[in-house]
Parts: structure tokens; sequence; C-alpha cells
């Protein structure tokens, strides 16, 4: 059993200096790393490809870095089943790769490249299709995790219908590493579509963006994506997805392009499609403040217009957009940026949603309230307490202080 | 650990027939273990049952209802909670419909009720309220000496101004009083004592001889139903033979567990119709027709009666055999009278008794269908009873007028100009429900029973006159 | 903590505080009545609770679990009673929470693609709700007509449509909910992605071991343009399983893929008169919906592959009418077992779908081997997510059959385990399979799941004893685990 430990890259969580690094090679290694630093109470963060490493709030402490991306590759695909099993510190692209090649995907987009599996999970991160796919909650379906106390756990299993025992691997998706280390998923499949095509039309306010995404969403033409992406300015477009058989998806390309009168039409994606708005290629900022917003599907106009002045990019289908806060110098005080924020909330939890800062600057951090309100939060610190009772994994950087 | 007592081997049945003791029933005719045992527990008769719908409550739910049977045979006595909620059934079968299993609960009910009556000391009033109801409903010839007291109480006024001040709320007069009093509005008035003939020769070739049942109700309050139902047979190429001195077919008795009130009556019934055709007796006649489902349904079930009685078990069989509704023989010998245009919208209503109890859905609505012009439009939740079901609205009033709430509120959504139905208690039911819904936007409503539509239509009447026929408009 | 107080003093306590909360209907003390709610849809067991309520709102079924949290009296909750492992059968000490007075369909959105419902709502009243509105509620197990949506959440129930549609899990984005403590929680809601723990995905699927829901926030999903359903006889389970397999690989997602078995396919003939293909070794149901481009580009493939791989006749249905017939006799077939057997076992497995026709074959060696006892096993499963459905027949009257079935039908569990599968697809563990729970995992997985029940219910008041074989003390922190895992043990996974 060979065992790499050292100091590997970035030695940082989001500012805070990480002890050492340590970067296991299998489910048995990460077990007995847990179970060697219970002793000493040492805290441990999880990370991966390290691409959303600076998400949610720094963690109170790192003695360890756990480095998972040498638990890399696909342990097993097996296509009739329309399954895959992966390693947490694989690429998701390497997963995209090993199933291509029986005309299969997992229905989740790299939003940031280099992502892997486990960091996709903990951070519940989605891209276009999540309309049609859902998110990692929606395809996982079986997990092996280590706990704490360096128990190995499964939950779950390889089949697609399974209701036997708990859903664990759901608590865990967007659990930010504070409840265990996952090692190892297994997800459902789709088949790659045959054809696809998008159709853009031009948007200049948020009552039009509304009403196109009203009229693609309530048609009958199941898209695949309904991304909007605005500037400061609010002008932008608004694209759908179709995706299925050539004949199927000229179909319906015929019924979008009645409801919206002559959309542009392309079998490329769009540019920056998928990508975040605060994308330092596009903002020209470093780390821009990244919000994740989320509201009912009817709350879009309002959202839209609360949000000019920003750069939005997301799921206008689906009721998620994303939306970069530039903080240049002279571009705001702390105090304006976190009234912003406010403002954005209110207009999400008006329209039944919440509004979260995925990042920020370190030293806006702690002028911001990343998480909002969290209803449930007293379950949920029983949760942790109960997973994590030393509050080892990933301390402070969820909600609550979790 | 929860103490749980499996059935060694047994899968999935309620009932296990093996480990019955007598309990609650004696030995004639207690409700078939056999029968019970084919009931799974599956829970598909709850939606469909109107007590069900109304309560929420397993006990008043067919499945319930099966499991306190159950308890009795497995030799729990017979208690008031028991008997409340086998009296709170309203009989309309809808749970066999649903049944996957093929459970006969309408069997089992009905061996239910006989063992009740025999065995339940009911309170004083409601011993006096039944009596009533079985001295008067059964018996045409008192239902039509009513009807002049209750108009003239009506037409006073003094009828609600009495019902207020001598009785009671809950007592018998109230609750009968809205009943009779609903009959006596859907009456057509100065309604002539009009007897039908004994035969009506057929128009055109004669393709079956019929011999009709006039009914009880039917004959005392709707005899334009009974006169429609003998034109339509005759238009359509039948002989109608109706056998006169006619008595109740038994129907409210079996349903209430009178049974040898409904044996007696059985018995008389097919005395009278073994002699409909002087030559040939019930050999002569193809069909004996009926135009009330809820008469239909116990005709349809005589065998099972008399099985016990060697006199008649096999006449029983013979006369049930020639027993269909009227919208059967119509439809089984197909239209042979043109059918004129009646540019009509109307809602169909599925009696209980017609559609749960015979199975006869289809044949109304293709013969409603064969009608140039008129339009069918069908009732949201067909299958929950209107809450008539016999004499189930006198009996248990609050919990029919909530039925007949619902029900009336679906069909006037419908928007249909009249509300045809093939039974009187519906028409009944629905008629006194829809003016107590007039916030739902009420409008007035024709009520016609099937054949009267059918009659318009061969006629060639107009379709003024179904719309007010019996109009909800009560102004 | 749980009162030292005597059980029945509780329960009298608990009764008095009912009378007072609830209308006297609502609180059923008397034998008679009890005893009809004594199990649910698998009724071969049986416990008399001590008390049921019947409550008429949330705020009601809150108080009563207050209650119980305060005088330390379990309870379940129970909605329809059409769940087919127990799941609702009664505590003898505890009391029964009915909620099939809350049946009220709160709000449908169809702009938000929402309806919010009480959990007494029956599934289908959902779908009839949105229907108009051109929307429907997409998961739909057989009972839909009559199971709860409160079970619907409890179980994670599924479907035939499952297959392209998901779960229940898939088809709520909020409940409120009572926790056990008699605290009242909302979790997720309109929106997507809800800050913090997904605890909705914990608490979907977990049996009513976490809380009692008081309100559900459903995804609606819109009508499709087309539907359009095949019904394809094949000679033999291989062939169609075959099928199966070449839909698959094709890249087709159907709605659904019912397949049924020579013998439960005579059953259904008994009861329903569906007239499938005569002679058919077994039949395939593919239902394929979506816009109706797709939908006949996907038609003309599934026809295709169904021929090639030895379909004998190929029907299609277009319209409701048709598709009903089609349907009729696969939505029977439960039911209709009983007319070519007196007794039979429902089981419900998965298997991965490669599995299918290695698992038949296995599953017809078991009921073979059952020797004198008589005991056949009849086929009908959702062929696209490998869910199987057998059913075991038998005669109780035979002696040792009622045994023999027991066996084959634990024996079936084991192939699905053994083939790594799981003990359930959609009927749940409940009180039927708390057992097998140890034989499809591991006493530490077993220990993980339970840590979400300490946090849940640390008195284990809620729905006590079902869906674990053992419970956890809270609290407690159990040692290493000794030995190796049964998954490993199986050959099926490796400890990396």
């Amino acid at each position: 059993m060979e065992r790499t430990a050292g100091r590997l890259g970035t030695t940082a969580v989001d500012g805070v200096p990480a002890g050492r690094v340590e970067r296991p090679t299998s489910t048995t290694e990460v077990s007995a790393l847990l179970r060697e630093t219970a002793a000493a109470k040492e805290t441990l963060v999880p990370c991966g490809a390290r691409t959303k490493l600076t998400w949610g709030l720094p963690p109170d402490s790192a003695d360890v870095l756990l480095d998972l991306s040498a638990l890399r590759g696909v342990v097993e695909h097996q296509a009739g089943d329309l399954i895959v099993t992966a390693r947490a510190g694989t690429p998701l692209r390497e997963v995209q790769e090993c199933v291509a090649a029986t005309g299969q995907r997992l229905l989740v987009d790299e939003t940031l490249p280099g992502a892997t599996v486990g960091g996709t999970l903990a951070t519940h991160a989605s891209g276009p299709h999540r309309l049609v796919g859902g998110t990692m909650r929606d395809l996982l379906i079986g997990v092996t995790l280590v706990r704490a106390d360096g128990v190995v756990a499964k939950a779950g299993g390889k089949v697609v219908k399974n209701v036997a025992g708990y859903d664990v691997g759901k608590l865990l998706v967007g659990s930010y590493g504070t409840l265990a280390v996952v090692t190892e998923c297994t997800f459902r499949l789709h088949p790659v579509p045959a054809a696809r095509r998008w159709l853009t039309a031009r948007v200049g306010s948020a009552e039009e963006a509304q009403e196109l995404t009203r009229a693609v969403v309530h048609a009958q033409v199941v898209p695949a994506a309904v991304e909007i992406a605005l500037d400061p300015a609010g002008d932008g477009a608004l694209s759908v997805l179709l995706e299925g058989r050539p004949d199927g998806v000229a179909g319906r390309a015929g019924v979008v392009r009645e409801l919206w009168g002559g959309p542009a039409e392309s079998g490329d994606a769009p540019e920056g499609w998928g990508a975040y708005p605060w994308d330092p290629s596009v903002t020209g900022e470093d780390r821009a403040v990244a919000l994740k917003l989320a509201f009912r599907l009817s709350g879009l106009r309002d959202v839209l217009t609360e949000a000019r002045g920003l750069r939005i990019r997301g799921s206008a289908g689906a009721g998620v957009l994303y939306a970069a806060l530039g903080v240049e110098a002279g571009r705001g005080s702390h105090e304006e940026v976190a009234a912003t924020v406010e403002r954005l909330r209110g207009v999400c939890a008006h329209h039944h949603g919440s509004l979260v800062v995925l990042d920020a600057p370190g030293s806006l951090k702690p002028a911001l309230d990343m998480w909002g309100p969290v209803p449930a939060l007293g379950l949920m610190q029983r949760v942790k307490d109960e997973f994590d009772p030393d509050h080892r994994l990933s301390p402070g950087r969820f909600v609550g202080g979790i | 650990m929860t103490a749980v007592d499996p059935v060694p081997g047994e899968a999935g049945s309620i009932a296990d027939p093996r480990s019955y003791a007598s309990g609650a029933f004696d030995d004639h005719r207690p409700p078939d273990a056999a029968l019970l045992g084919d009931c799974v527990h599956c829970g598909f008769c709850l939606p469909t049952c109107p007590t069900y719908v109304l309560w929420g409550e397993e006990m008043d739910s067919p499945r319930g209802r099966l499991y306190l049977m159950k308890e009795g045979l497995d030799g729990a006595p017979l208690d008031d909670a028991m008997v409340e909620h086998w009296d709170n059934c309203l009989g309309c079968m809808s749970c066999v419909t649903a049944c996957p299993s093929g459970v006969r609960y309408d069997t089992l009910i009905e061996q239910t009720r006989a063992q009740v009556e025999r065995h339940h000391e009911r309170p004083m009033r409601e011993k006096a309220l039944r009596g009533l109801v079985f001295a008067l409903f059964p018996h045409p010839g008192r239902l039509r000496l009513l009807r002049g007291p209750i108009r003239a109480l009506q037409r006073t006024g003094l009828d609600r101004a009495l019902r207020r001040r001598v009785t009671k709320p809950g007592g018998l007069l109230e609750r009968m009083a809205p009943h009779l009093a609903a009959m006596e509005r859907l009456t057509p008035p100065l309604q002539p004592a009009e007897r039908m003939p004994a035969r009506i020769p057929a128009q055109g070739t004669r393709r079956a001889t019929v011999a009709m049942i006039t009914g009880c109700v039917q004959d005392a309050f709707f005899p334009e139903v009974n006169a429609a139902t003998a034109r339509v047979l005759a238009a359509e190429g039948c002989e109608v033979v109706v056998p006169a001195h006619q008595g109740c077919c038994g129907a409210l008795s079996v349903h209430n567990g009178r049974e040898e009130e409904a044996q007696r009556y059985a018995r008389a019934m097919i005395d009278t119709f073994e002699k409909a055709d002087a030559a040939h007796g019930l050999d002569g006649v193809d069909y004996v027709v009926i135009n009330a489902a809820g008469c239909g349904s116990t005709l349809k079930d005589y065998t099972r009666l008399l099985a016990d009685d060697p006199a008649y078990a096999s006449r029983a069989a013979a006369f049930q055999g020639k027993v269909r509704d009227i919208a059967e023989v119509l439809d089984e010998l197909g239209p042979a009278a043109e059918r004129h245009p009646l540019p009509l919208t109307v809602a169909y209503h599925d009696a209980c008794h017609l559609a749960h109890a015979q199975g006869v859905r289809a044949q109304p609505r293709r013969l409603l269908a064969g009608i140039p012009g008129l339009e069918v439009r069908e009732i949201a939740d067909p299958e929950i009873c209107c809450g008539s079901a016999g004499v189930y609205s006198i009996l248990h009033p609050e919990a029919a007028a909530e039925l007949g709430r619902r029900k009336a509120a679906a069909i006037v959504d419908t928007g249909a100009e009249v509300l045809v139905t093939a039974n009187p208690g519906c028409l009944l039911q629905v008629a006194s429900s829809i003016p107590a819904s007039a916030d739902l936007g009420a409008h007035a409503m024709g009520m016609a029973h099937l054949v009267e539509v059918l009659d318009a239509s061969i006629r060639g009447l107009a379709p003024d006159r179904l719309r007010s026929a019996r109009s909800t408009d009560t102004s | 903590m749980i009162p030292v107080e005597p059980r029945e003093a509780a329960i009298g306590r608990l009764t008095a505080r009912a009378r007072e909360l609830l209308r006297p209907e609502g609180v059923i003390t008397d034998r008679a009545r009890l005893r009809t709610y004594e199990c649910d849809g698998l009724a071969h067991y049986r416990v008399t609770p001590a008390l049921v309520v019947i409550p008429d709102d949330a705020t009601q079924l809150a108080q009563i679990v207050r209650a119980c949290a305060e005088l330390g009296v379990p309870y379940v909750a129970r909605g329809s009673g059409t769940g087919l492992s127990g799941g609702a059968l009664p505590h003898a000490d505890g009391v029964l929470i009915v909620t099939s007075r809350l049946r009220a369909i709160k709000e449908v959105r169809v702009e938000d693609q929402r309806a919010v419902v009480e959990p007494g709502v029956v599934n289908l009243d959902v779908t009839r709700a949105a229907t108009p509105y051109g929307y429907y509620y997409a998961p739909d197990p057989s009972s839909q007509q009559v199971c709860s949506i409160g079970g619907n959440v409890a179980e994670n129930s599924g479907g035939a449509h499952c297959l392209k549609y998901g779960f229940t899990t898939h088809h709520v984005t909020g409940v409120e909910m009572v926790t056990p403590d008699g605290e009242v929680v909302r979790l997720g809601g309109d929106a997507p992605d809800t800050p913090g723990y997904d605890l909705l995905g914990a608490v979907v699927g977990s049996e009513g071991t976490l809380g009692v829901v008081t309100e559900v926030t459903l995804r609606l999903t819109r009508l499709p343009e087309k539907v359009v359903t095949v019904l394809a006889g094949f000679h033999s389970t291989d062939h169609a399983g075959a099928a199966v397999s070449a839909i698959i690989a094709a890249g087709v997602v159907p709605a659904a893929i019912e397949m049924m078995d020579a013998l439960s396919i005579e059953a259904a003939e008994a009861a329903v008169q569906c007239h499938y293909p005569v002679g058919a070794g077994a039949v395939l149901v593919v239902e394929l919906d979506g816009p109706s481009s797709d939908v006949d580009a996907e038609y003309a493939d599934i026809t295709r592959l169904c021929e090639e791989n030895g379909a004998f006749e190929v029907r299609t249905a277009t319209d409701a009418v048709e598709r009903a017939l089609i349907w009729k006799g696969r939505k029977s077939a439960f039911a209709a077992v009983g007319r070519i057997s007196p007794d039979y076992i429902v089981q419900d497995g998965v298997i991965p779908r490669t599995a299918l026709p290695e698992v038949l074959r296995r599953i017809a060696a078991l009921a073979e081997s059952s020797g004198e006892s008589g005991v056949r096993v009849a086929n009908v499963f959702h062929a696209g997510d490998g869910n199987l459905h057998p059913l075991v027949l038998f005669d109780d009257a035979v002696a040792g059959a009622g045994e023999a079935a027991e066996a084959v039908s634990r024996a079936i569990l084991d192939l699905c385990i053994e083939h790594g599968g799981s003990i359930t697809g959609e009927h749940g563990v409940g009180h039927d399979k708390a057992p097998s729970m140890a034989r499809m995992f591991g006493e530490d997985d077993l220990d993980t799941m339970q840590l979400v029940r300490c946090a849940f219910d640390p008195d284990r008041i809620s729905n006590p004893g079902k869906v674990f074989p053992t419970p956890r003390l809270c609290g407690e922190r159990p040692g290493r685990r000794q030995g190796v895992h049964p998954l490993q043990e199986a050959g099926l996974a490796e400890v990396f």
C-alpha cells in the first residue's frame, strides 16, 4: 500500500495556512488518516482540483489539507446499466471521456476546467444541463465515504432504483466537506444525444427575458437548457439548447423559432456557455464577488431588474442565476457591497428563494453574510454533531459556523 | 420491539377462513368468510367510497367495514361502533367497481345488514323512523296518498313554519319532509291518476316482447317516466306488457337488512310476472325491463336472495335471467325509430346502482350519442354517490346533504342544460341539492330520465320541454 | 429523555390531551375501531395501536407530535395505508397519526411549475388538479389513485414512468414537517438549492422515521405533446430482455419499459381479458412520450429493435383508450394473480438491468427446486430499471407451501444482493425488510445512516422499529468495524 504525503502546491485554504498536505491513494488510506488525526483532534479540509477551494467561508483551521487528487480513475462503467463509478479525485472530464466511448454521458457540466467529481459534489456545482438532468443530487446513486472517526461506509448502491435505507449521499451533496470525506461515487448516466442545436435571442430588458423564458419553458419542447447571459447594462442573450434525435431537434427548433421570432441558430454552443460570470477572463478582475441566486421561476423578471449592473449568467429556465459583483478599486466600499448583496437577497427571498455568496475576496468575506438565513439550521447542526462531533472536517466553512 | 403477530403462511389477505369462531353473527348467512378472504387490503376502494371521501376514516371505508365484519367473525361481539359504520354505508357499490381483487362487498354488506337487523337493538327513535320509512316507501298507493297533503302544506308556505314549531330539529318530520317535499316539487301538478294499459302494441315489426316493472317511487311520483318508457319501447318495436298489481321489488328492504321482508316482495314479484303473458307465462316475454336502477340491481340478484327457498330458487333464476335495465334493452336491440335532432347539452349522471351494481355505463352513453345535436358532458368524480342511496338520505341526512351538495356542484360545473340519469332517487337528491348550492352560481337546470330524452327525440319534441323539466329554478 | 412512566399511563395522558386538541371523532380508543387500523397494505403484519388520532390540520398534527415527545409516546404516521412493506404498521404502545383528513391542494402554480399540497392528498388528485393547465405530477406508483403524497414522501415512491422521470425525491422541492421533538421546520421550498445540508433529500424516503410531513411542495411536469404505447409479444423472457438491452443501447430512454412473463400474462388474461398476443412467453409494454417529432423517430427504432430481437407481434396505441387497454393487463397483474393462485407474496427487488436474463433463470430454478410445495413465480417488472416484482404463488392449503414460498421470496432478494442490486426498489424497507437490511449493508453503513436518525430523533419515537434491524443508541460511539464488508465479500466492491 503506497502512501504519499507531502507539501504539494498551495498549502493554504482561502488564506488559512494548512499545516501539511496529505495525498492518500485509497479509501483505506483516507480511513487510516482520519483515525490517526483523531487523537490530536487535527482539522482536515478535503480538496480535489482546488478549483473551488475558496468557496464558502475560510475554515477555522486546516491542520491537514486532504488532497484527494490521487484517488483518481473510473472504477467501473457498466454501459448496459447506464452507471459509472469513479473515485472522488477523478476529473469530470475524465469520466466523460470514459463513458463517451459507449455513447453515454454524465449529465453534469464542468463549470470550472479540471473540476473533479468530489469537488463538484461537495459544492453542488451545476451548469446549464440542470434543467433537464438535475444536479449531482439527482444523479448520484451510491457513495463510499469515510467518517471523521475513520469508519468507511457506503450508502445507496449501483442501481438507479433503490429505496433501501437513508439517502446519505444527498446529505453529502453540497456539504462542503463538513460531514465526511467522499472517496467514491456511483452515478446514473444518460445517452449522448445524436443532435443538438442552440437557438439564441437577444434580450434587452428583464420583461423580455421573462417572457421569452416563460414561452419556451411552458411549451412542449423539452429544452435541455435555457440559459441567460447579460452584461452589466442589462443587454445580452437568452439561449435554448435542444438535444435529441435529429428529426426531433429539428421539429422542436421550429416551435422555438415560432415562439421567439427568428432567433440565431447554431450547432455550437454560444461563447461562454455554462461559464461563471466571474471568470477572470471576462471580468478582468482576479476575484469578483460570486453570487448564486435561486428563486421561483415567476421571479425572474424581478431578480434581473434588481441585478442590473451585475454581470449575469445562469439557468433562467431553472430559477438559478450566477452574478459577478465587481469590486475593483473605487467600485464600492465593503458596506456598499454588503448592501447590494442584501438587496439582491431580499428579492430572491421575496420569490421564495435564496442568495449565497459563493466566493469573495478574502478581505471582503468578514463583511458579508455569505450564506444568508438558513432554515432548519438547528437540525443541520445536530447532523454535523453526529457525523463529526469534534468538528474536524472543514470547520467553519459552511452555514451557521458548521 | 413491536409485538407483531404474523399469520403464518398467509400472504396479504385480511381474513383467514380457518380461524373463525362465531362472534357477532348467527349461522344463518353470516358474512361469507371466503369472500372476506378475497380482500388483500390494497385500499383501492377508499377514494371511491362516499363516506371515506367525507370523513377520511378507515372504519367508514369499505376496507374498514370488511375489517369490522372479520372482527365479528373472529369472535368480537356486535357492538354499536360496528353497526354505526355498517349503517353509514350508502350501498352505492362504487367499491365493487374499484376492487381489483373482485371482492363481493355488495353480498357481504347485505349479509351483514341482515344479521344486524336480527341482533342489534336500535334506539327507540331510530326504530320509529325506520318503521315509518318501510311502512311508506315500498307502497306506491300510500306514497300517492301523501302527495295531496304535502302539496297543500307547501303551497301555503306553512311547511317550514310548521316544521320549526311542531317538531324538534332532527325529528321525524324534519327528516322526512325535505325528501317528500322534493318528490312533490318534481312531480308535475294535476297529474291524472293515469294507469298504464296492460298491453301496448309494437310499432312496425315486432322485435321483442317486454314486460315492464313500474316501480314504487317511479310509479307514484314519476308516472311520466313510465309512460315514456313504454312509448320508447313500442317505438323501437317492442310489444310492452304491464302486469297489474305490481308490488315493491324489495330493494329497499334488501339494502337495509330486512331479508325476510325482501324475500316476500321477491316471491310476489315473481308470481306476478309469471302471469305476465296469459298464454305462455314468463316464457312469453323476452325481457323484464326496469327503468329504476336501484330496483334493477335487486331484481338481478333474486337468485341469491331466494337461494334457500326450494319452491322459488329455480323460478328466481329464470326471472332474473330476463331482467334488463331499459338502457340495456334499447342498446341491445339497436335503434329502429328515427331520432330527431335535439340541440341540447346534457350531463349524464351514473346512478350507482346502474353503473356499479349492474355495470351499465356504456349503454346509456351510446343511446345519448345516437341523438343528433345532443352534446353529452361528463361529471367530475363520476364514481362518487350523490347521497340519495335509497332511503339513506332520510336515515343519514347530514352526510347525504353534503354528498348532494358536492355532486350538485360538480353537475353545475359541467354547464349542461339538463341533467340526465336513470334513477328516481338520484333525480330527487340532486333536485333538492342544487338550490342549496346557489352560491356556486347554479342556474336552473332541467332534469330528465334517459328514456324521456330518447322519447323527446323520437317524437321530435322541442328541447325546451326538457330544459324546463323538473327545473331547479324554484323561484 | 423518555420518561420512566409506564406506557399505559402515558397513553392515557396523551388520549386526554388529544381529546382537548381534536374533534371527538378524531380520537379513537375503542378496540373495534382501533383494529381497523392494525395493518396497512401488507396485511399479514398486524399490530393494534394503543390510540389512533385523525387531526384536521397541520397545527393539530404538530400539537399531537409535541405531546408525544413530551410524554415519550412513540408514534407512527399513516396516510391511505396502502404501503407494501408494513411501513405504517402501528406500534402497540403508541399512537397512529392518520393524515387522511389533511387533503387540501393548497396551490397549483403552473407558472412556477409547483403545487403545494397537504400530506393526505391522493397522488392522482395532484395530476387531476394540474392537467387543466397542461401539467401533471410525474411519479405514478401503481396505487396512484389511492396512495397519499405523505406516504409517497415517506417511501420515495416510484412507478412505471420513473425510468425517465425519476422518483418522488426528484419531484419534491420542499416540505414542512414536524420533527420528533415537535418542532415545525421547513426544508427546501419553491426554489432550487436551498443553502445548507440537503435535509430534504434525507427525509424523502426515510419512511416516517425522521418526522411527519405536514405540507409538501411538488414539482409539476409539462404534459408531453405525444404519447405512444407499444405492446410487443416475444416467445421468451430472454428475447424480451434482449430487446430491452437493445433499446437502452440505442440511446432511447422510454417513459416506461414493463415486462410480464407467461404466468403473469395468464393471470392478467384471467382477470381482465387484456388479449395480449397469443402464445407469448413474455410481453414488453414500452411507452414513449415527448415532442411528437422525437416520439415518431423513437417509435420507429423501438418497433425495429423489438422485431430484430424476436418480437412476433407488435401493437401500437396512440390514443388514451387504446393505451388503457394495453396498460390494463399490466396494471391488473398484482391483484390478478389471485385468480390463478389462492395465495401469493409480492416481492420487490432490484438488479442491474444487464443481469436480467441470468436472474430470471435462477428465479425459475428456485421455483423448480421448491419441490412438491407447488410454488411458482410469476414475473412482472419495470424492466427498464431492473426493478423486479416477482409474485411468488402458492397454496396455503398444501403443507409446507407457505414456508417454501417465503424461502423462495427470500432467496430472490439474495439474488438481488448478489448481483449488486437492492432489496427494495419502491415498496420500502418498512417492517417487512428491516431484517434484510443487514444483508445488503454492513454494520458501518447502517450505523452511518442511523447518525441521521440520531440527529432527528434521538429518543426513537418516530416510527420506531422500521427500516433498521437494530437501533443505534444515540450518543454511543461504536468501535471499529470488524470483519469484511458484505459487498466486498461478495466480490462486488473493493476497499481501496
